[in-house]
C-alpha cells in the first residue's frame, strides 16, 4: 500500500506542492487565531470558555444552519428538477434568473429587505427580523449554491440509470430516489457545505437582522468591545462547528462511483411532461424570483435614480479596481483547487482529504480574522508585499479558493478514472495523464469554480479594505464608505454594478454548464 | 498565467512608483472616505505633501494597527469616536501631542493627551413641527417615555439600536446614572412599542411621512435634512442632559510615525479655520475652534458646547450598554 503510493509520489509532485502550499496559506490564519486566543489568562480563559453565552450562540447557529439547509433545500431541489428534467418553458432564461440571487452581497440583500419593508417601505409587509428574517434572507441568497450544484449534477445525470430502475419495476418515484438521488448526494453535499459556510461565516446579514449567531457575536466583539482574545476564541468555536460539519459531509460521502462505465456517450434525459403540474411549477420557481431579485433590483435603482450625476466618474475606477483585484484571485483560486481537488478525488487518503478539507475550514475563519492574521504574518515575512495588490489577490485567492472546489469536485467525480488509467498504461506521467485527458473534460468545472470565486471576490468586504494598497477602492470598500455616512443613494449605482458584474459571472457559471 | 504576471508587474510598478515618491503621510481613517476625501485633496494641494488613506471602520483600524505594531507604515489614526482613540491611548499606539496643539480646541481634549478632537456631533430629538411646539417638548430624555405616553404616542416613536451613536448615548446613561436607570429607562421606552429603524435618514424619513413623531438621531443628519429642503423639529434638552450627548470625533498621532513633521501638519490643518470651516459647511458638524462661519441649522459654538454632559469621553461602558441592550432583546 505504502510502496505503491510512494512509487505515485514524482508523478503527483505538481499536486503535491501546490497543494501543500495552499495548505499552508490556510493554515497561517489558524496559526493566528491560536495565537490569540492563548493570550487569554487562566481565570480569564475560563471565563471565556464556560460563558452560558457560548451555549446560546452554539444554539442560535445551529438553529440558523439547520433551518437554512432545509429552507434552501426546498428551493433548490424542485427548481433545479423543474429546470432540467421538466418541458417548463423558458428553462434557460428561468435558470440564469433564479441564479441572480448570488450577484447580491449580503449586507446589500439585508439591507434591501429592512429598507423595503416595516415601517416606511415599499412593502406591507412586517420587517424580517431575529430568526425568521435572518433564515429567510440568508436562503434567499444562498439558495443558488445549492441550485447550481444540483443543476450541475441533474444534467450530468446518466438517465440509464434510472430507466434501468424503471424496467426493474419501480414506480417514478422510486426509481427517483432509488437510481438518481445517490446521484445527487454529492452535489447536494458540497452545495450544502457552500451553504453552511456563508451562514456560518456571514456577517452582513446577521448583524443587519440582529440575530445573535456566532459570526454576529465576534463581530460585536471586534467592533464594540475591542476584544481581540475573545473574538479569536469565538472564532474558534465557529470553527470547531464547521469542522464538525465537514466531518459529517466527508463521512456521508462515501465517494459512491458516479462516472459512466459503459462505451459510448451520456444522453440527455427526456424532459418530463409537467401536464397539469405547470401552474404550481410556475408559481414555485416566480416566488423566490420575486422576492430575491425583483425586490432588492428593483429597490437599487429606485436609490440609484435618486444619485447624484458627479459621482459617476469613480463608477469606472472602482469597477476596474474590482476587476483587477477579483478576476486574478479568481484564476488563482481555480489554480488552487484543482491540485487539492485532484489529490482528494484521484488518490484518497487521510493527507489529501484532510488537505481538502483545510481549504474549506480557511472559508469559515470570519473574514477580519483572515485579515488580520495576514496583515499579522505578511509584515513579519513579507514586508515588501504589505499594501500590494498582489498580497490581496493572494489572500482573495486563499479565502475564495473553497468557493471553487465545489465545481471542480463535481466535475471530477463525473470524468471517468478509466480514461485517465488509459492514458497512464500508455506511458503517461500522472500530471500528463491529468492535463491531456481529465482537463479538457474538466474545464467547465473549472470555469464555474473560476466564476463562484470572483462574484465572491468582488463582494468582499473586510479583506479587500484592509489588504488592499492604500487608495485602492473598489466598488465594495465604496458602498462600505457610503453606507457608513448613511448616503444610501450614493451608495447604490457601485451596489449594483456589483450585482450587474456578477451577474454577467452568473452567466459564465451557466454557460460553462451547457453541453454542446 | 500572463494575466497574473501582467497583475504582479502592475502592482510591483504601482508599489515601485509609491515607493520613489516620498514623502508620503499616510492616514488610517475610521471617519468616511466620502467626507474625508476632500479635505486631504485640499491639504495635498496646499503643502505638496501627498497623503494615502486606509479606510475602514474606527473598530477595524484599531485591530490592524495592533497586528502592525511596530511595522505600522500609518502616521495618524483619524476616528469617528474618543472610545476608538481612547482604546488606542491605552494600548500605548498613540504619541503624546504638542501644548500648541492641544491648545486650539475650545474642549473635549482628553487628560491623556495623546490624540487632539476635531469636530463635535450632539444627540438631538428630531421631531414632526407640525405635531409638537418646541416649548412642549420634554427637558430630559429620561422624560421622553412618560412625555410620549402623556401625549399617546404608542407606536409612533422611532429609535435606532443597532447605531453605535445611540448605544454611546445609552454607555452615556449608564455612566451618567447608573445601570438601574439606564434600564428603567429602556424598559419604558421599549413599553411605547417604538419602531426600529436601521439607519437615521430612513428614521427621519418616517417623521417627515407622518408614519411617527419623534426620535432620537444626531443633529448633523437634520441639518442634511433641512439642507434638502425638508422641514424638521430639532430639539436640545436642557444643558448637561445626557439626551445631548457629544459624540467627539479626533485624530492621534502614531508612535511608529517617522513623519512628525507633516503628521503635525495634517492636525494644524484640520483644525485650522479652513479645515473646520469645511467640516461646518460639507459635513454639518461643531467645529471646535473660533472663528468659523456658523450654519443657520447650528446653535451658536457656545451655546453647542455647553449642551453636553461632561464625562469621560474616552472610557464610556459601551460594552455594560450593549450587554444591556441584548439583555432587555432591544439588540
Amino acid at each position: 500500500m505504502l510502496q505503491r503510493r510512494l512509487s505515485h509520489f514524482p508523478g503527483l509532485l505538481p499536486f503535491l506542492v501546490p497543494a501543500l502550499l495552499t495548505g499552508g496559506g490556510v493554515a497561517l490564519p489558524l496559526l493566528y487565531l491560536l495565537l490569540r486566543a492563548l493570550e487569554a489568562e487562566g481565570a480569564a480563559l475560563g471565563e471565556i470558555l464556560f460563558r452560558p453565552k457560548n451555549l446560546e450562540l452554539l444554539g442560535n447557529t445551529l438553529g440558523l444552519l439547520l433551518g437554512v439547509l432545509l429552507l434552501t433545500t426546498l428551493l433548490a431541489l424542485p427548481l433545479a428538477f423543474l429546470t432540467t428534467r421538466t418541458d417548463l418553458r423558458g428553462k434557460r432564461l428561468l435558470s440564469v434568473l433564479l441564479t441572480l440571487p448570488l450577484a447580491l452581497p449580503g449586507y446589500v440583500g439585508a439591507y434591501v429587505l429592512l429598507a423595503a419593508t416595516g415601517p416606511g417601505g415599499l412593502l406591507p409587509l412586517p420587517r424580517p427580523e431575529g430568526y425568521w428574517g435572518a433564515l429567510l434572507v440568508l436562503s434567499l441568497l444562498t439558495y443558488p449554491y445549492l441550485f447550481l450544484s444540483l443543476r450541475a449534477a441533474f444534467l450530468g445525470l446518466d438517465p440509464s440509470l434510472e430507466e434501468a430502475a424503471r424496467t426493474l419495476g419501480l414506480g417514478p418515484w422510486r426509481a427517483f430516489f432509488q437510481a438518481t438521488f445517490p446521484q445527487l448526494l454529492p452535489a447536494l453535499l458540497s452545495g450544502y457545505l457552500v451553504v453552511g459556510l456563508h451562514v456560518l461565516g456571514d456577517f452582513g446579514t446577521v448583524s443587519l437582522l440582529r440575530y445573535e449567531t456566532f459570526s454576529y457575536a465576534i463581530y460585536l466583539q471586534y467592533n464594540a468591545a475591542f476584544d481581540r482574545v475573545y473574538a479569536a476564541w469565538l472564532a474558534l468555536f465557529l470553527l470547531g462547528l464547521t469542522g464538525g460539519l465537514l466531518l459529517l459531509e466527508g463521512w456521508l460521502l462515501r465517494r459512491p462511483s458516479l462516472a459512466r462505465t459503459g462505451k459510448g456517450a451520456g444522453r440527455r434525459a427526456r424532459a418530463i411532461p409537467l401536464g397539469p403540474w405547470a401552474p404550481l411549477a410556475y408559481l414555485l420557481v416566480l416566488l423566490p424570483l420575486l422576492l430575491a431579485l425583483v425586490l432588492p433590483f428593483s429597490a437599487l435603482f429606485h436609490l440609484a435614480s435618486r444619485f447624484p450625476r458627479e459621482g459617476f466618474l469613480g463608477l469606472g475606477e472602482a469597477f476596474l479596481h474590482s476587476a483587477l483585484a477579483a478576476g486574478p484571485a479568481a484564476f488563482l483560486a481555480v489554480g488552487m483547487a484543482l491540485p487539492l481537488a485532484y489529490l482528494a478525488v484521484r488518490h484518497p487518503s487521510p493527507a489529501s482529504r484532510a488537505l481538502e478539507r483545510l481549504a474549506y475550514l480557511g472559508y469559515a475563519i470570519p473574514p477580519l480574522a483572515f485579515a488580520l492574521a495576514w496583515i499579522f504574518f505578511s509584515l513579519r515575512s513579507l514586508p515588501f508585499l504589505y499594501g500590494t495588490l498582489p498580497l490581496l489577490v493572494l489572500v482573495l485567492g486563499f479565502h475564495f479558493l473553497a468557493e471553487s472546489l465545489g465545481p471542480i469536485r463535481g466535475a471530477l467525480h463525473q470524468v471517468p478514472r478509466r480514461l485517465e488509467e488509459a492514458a497512464r498504461t500508455l506511458g503517461e506521467t500522472p500530471t500528463g495523464a491529468f492535463f491531456r485527458v481529465t482537463f479538457p473534460l474538466l474545464w467547465r468545472g473549472a470555469v464555474a469554480g473560476g466564476a463562484l470565486a470572483f462574484i465572491g471576490a468582488v463582494k468582499e468586504l473586510p479583506l479587500t479594505l484592509l489588504l488592499a494598497p492604500m487608495g485602492y477602492a473598489t466598488l465594495s470598500t465604496r458602498v462600505f464608505s457610503y453606507t457608513q455616512e448613511a448616503m444610501f443613494a450614493e451608495a447604490a449605482p457601485f451596489a449594483l454594478l456589483i450585482a450587474l458584474l456578477s451577474a454577467a459571472f452568473v452567466g459564465v457559471l451557466l454557460w460553462s454548464e451547457r453541453r454542446f | 498565467m500572463r494575466r497574473r504576471q501582467l497583475l504582479t508587474l502592475i502592482g510591483t510598478a504601482a508599489l515601485g512608483l509609491s515607493l520613489a515618491q516620498q514623502p508620503t503621510l499616510v492616514i488610517y481613517s475610521g471617519r468616511g472616505q466620502s467626507l474625508v476625501e476632500p479635505l486631504v485633496r485640499q491639504f495635498q494641494e496646499e503643502t505638496g505633501i501627498r497623503v494615502q488613506v486606509r479606510y475602514g471602520t474606527d473598530a477595524q483600524i484599531l485591530a490592524t494597527l495592533q497586528e502592525e505594531g511596530s511595522r505600522s507604515p500609518a502616521d495618524l489614526f483619524w476616528a469617528n469616536t474618543a472610545g476608538a482613540l481612547g482604546q488606542a491611548a491605552a494600548k500605548g499606539l498613540l504619541r503624546p501631542l504638542g501644548a500648541t496643539l492641544l491648545k486650539q480646541p475650545l474642549a473635549f481634549v482628553p487628560t491623556s493627551q495623546a490624540w487632539v478632537p476635531v469636530t463635535v456631533r450632539l444627540r438631538v430629538l428630531a421631531y414632526n413641527p407640525q405635531r409638537f411646539k418646541p416649548e412642549e417638548l420634554p427637558q430630559s430624555l429620561l422624560d421622553l417615555p412618560r412625555f410620549a405616553q402623556e401625549k399617546g404616542l404608542l407606536g409612533r416613536v422611532g429609535w435606532t439600536p443597532t447605531y453605535s451613536s445611540f448605544q454611546d448615548m445609552v454607555a452615556g446613561i449608564i455612566a451618567l446614572h447608573g445601570e438601574a436607570k439606564a434600564r428603567e429607562w429602556l424598559l419604558a421606552m421599549k413599553a411605547l412599542n417604538p419602531k426600529a429603524y436601521a439607519s437615521n435618514p430612513a428614521m427621519l424619513e418616517a417623521i417627515r411621512a407622518g408614519e411617527i413623531d419623534l426620535g432620537s438621531t444626531n443633529h448633523y443628519y437634520v441639518v442634511r435634512f433641512r439642507r434638502a429642503g425638508y422641514s424638521l423639529g430639532l430639539h436640545h434638552f436642557k444643558e448637561g442632559d445626557v439626551g445631548n450627548l457629544a459624540l467627539v470625533t479626533g485624530a492621534g498621532i502614531l508612535k511608529t510615525s517617522k513623519n512628525l513633521v507633516a503628521a503635525n501638519r495634517f492636525l494644524t490643518h484640520l483644525l485650522s479655520a479652513k479645515g473646520q470651516q469645511y467640516f461646518v459647511g460639507n459635513v454639518g458638524e461643531y467645529p471646535l475652534v473660533k472663528g468659523v462661519v456658523a450654519d443657520a441649522n447650528l446653535l451658536p459654538l457656545e451655546e453647542a458646547l455647553k449642551k453636553s454632559p461632561r464625562l469621560d469621553f474616552e472610557k464610556l461602558p459601551l460594552e455594560q450598554a450593549l450587554k444591556l441592550l441584548r439583555e432587555l432583546g432591544i439588540l
